[in-house]
């Protein structure tokens, strides 16, 4: 069957399984993004305006944690989290937590890397104004996040394309469990495995939509945002 | 020690910045006079800058003391105003937050943006940016105002508008120091005047007697070519 048809017909009629499917993926890459932009802006933003110790340590740490395969992000988290792990007794492998909890380790980095080089960009300008004003250090940090939100909608694009089309780690922590754990991405690799090609490719079509809705998104608020600054 | 006489607002003794190997200023002194308007000179890298921004405490000192008024009681323009990318009026509000709102229309008044407080502040023009840094600094009353060459680039109209809020400032009891390379506004404006070279203090004088005649030759020749 045409994976263009049969994508769309499992849309329209509003596949019971493919709905759960594409709300659990949406539900856990947005907590995955929106936790990795509270906690790596403000880091972002630090690391930006303030020397400390270890600070390169982190910028190091970050950046490498950049390009860190997924499985190998899901291996770690899978040790910690297993039974035997140290932090087995949460009892949340194999579930939406877990998922959660890989995506969120693998777009912080992201968050907190772009973060900063966008901070660092504003904050060089801002320094001697905020040094003139004795503007303390938490006010600093808000000036700068409030001052780039048209540039952290772009890294927020970047942190859920990389959430949302993340396949290796969430298999792992998440085992891919009908109607529990299974996501866009562990799908298609199931229904690739299985031959079904053309179910595979509807819901690659379907994952496809998903990022553009998404990017459309961005763009509009983007356009109202500096629309807001322009009027402002 | 350095001699708190109460007409000096602000005195610096053996004042020494070093910075990657080389001297920035080297042991300046100076007293400025409570009320008055001080004109810094001095060719490019001379240290004018650095003087300025070591004084308000925006660089760090290698050397000497500094004695002035509190940090909240003095402010400064830049050459190139540093503004935030929201509304005039919003940044007006983040440089004096404790301004009420009948103030800020004065002050946006004075400067003649009264149009312009609901302007994104990096549209405004050049001469625009300036009043608004410049009302933004004079909005909490300070008693000590640095001024880095706060017209260089603007054209006459604006340079004019600036000037006459700078003076306007002056005669409400505000002490100014300021760099400029616009020796016509040097003389217009300044009462006493600061000469620096290589990051010395050369010469600390009357205006009227430091444009008649220099003591040093090389303040002569800066002045002959300004």
């Amino acid at each position: 069957m045409d994976p263009l048809k049969l994508a769309f017909g499992m849309l329209l009629a509003l596949d019971p399984e493919l709905m759960s499917i594409i709300s659990l993926s949406l539900v856990v890459s947005f907590t995955a993004v929106g936790a990795a932009l509270v906690i790596g802006l403000p880091i972002g933003a630090l690391l930006s305006s303030y020397r400390f110790p270890g600070r390169w340590a982190i910028i190091t740490v970050s950046n490498t944690f950049l390009g860190m395969p997924p499985v190998v992000v899901g291996l770690f988290i899978y040790v910690l989290i297993s039974r035997a792990g140290p932090f087995g007794w949460l009892g949340i492998l194999y579930t939406s937590y877990a998922m959660m909890l890989a995506q969120f380790v693998l777009v912080l980095p992201i968050s907190i890397a772009l973060s900063r080089q966008v901070f660092e960009t504003l904050n060089n300008e801002y320094t001697p104004l905020f040094l003139s004003l004795r503007t303390n250090k938490v006010n600093r940090v808000l000036v700068l996040i409030s001052e780039s939100r048209i540039a952290l909608i772009t890294i927020a694009l970047a942190c859920f394309g990389r959430a949302i089309s993340e396949v290796g780690a969430v298999m792992i922590v998440g085992g891919n469990i009908r109607h529990s754990t299974r996501v866009m991405t562990t799908a298609i690799g199931l229904e690739t495995s299985r031959g079904e090609l053309a179910k595979a490719l509807a819901l690659g079509v379907v994952l496809l939509a998903i990022a553009l809705s998404v990017n459309i998104a961005s763009q509009m608020i983007r356009s109202k945002l500096e629309r807001n600054i322009i009027n402002d | 020690m350095i001699d708190k006489k109460i007409n000096f607002i602000i005195q610096a003794k053996d004042l020494t910045v070093f910075r990657n190997g080389k001297t920035l200023l080297d042991r300046v002194n100076l007293d400025i006079e409570r009320g008055s308007l001080t004109m810094l000179l001095g060719h490019n890298g001379a240290g004018k800058s650095v003087l300025l921004r070591t004084l308000h405490g925006l660089l760090a000192k290698t050397d000497g003391q500094i004695n002035g008024p509190p940090a909240k009681r003095q402010k400064i323009v830049f050459q190139k105003p540093i503004l935030l990318r929201r509304s005039a009026r919003k940044h007006f509000h983040f440089v004096c937050p404790g301004c009420p709102d009948t103030d800020t229309e004065a002050w946006f008044a004075h400067a003649g943006l009264q149009a312009q407080m609901d302007t994104h502040a990096h549209q405004l023009s050049g001469g625009e940016q300036q009043k608004l840094a410049l009302i933004g600094a004079l909005a909490s009353q300070p008693s000590l105002l640095f001024l880095d060459e706060p017209t260089s680039h603007l054209d006459y109209e604006s340079t004019t508008a600036i000037e006459q809020m700078i003076h306007d400032a002056h005669a409400n009891g505000t002490t100014i120091i300021m760099t400029s390379h616009n020796r016509a506004q040097a003389e217009r404006l300044a009462q006493q005047v600061l000469f620096i070279h290589a990051g010395q203090l050369l010469e600390s004088r009357a205006a009227a007697d430091f444009f008649d005649k220099p003591t040093e030759p090389i303040a002569d020749n800066f002045l002959n070519h300004l």
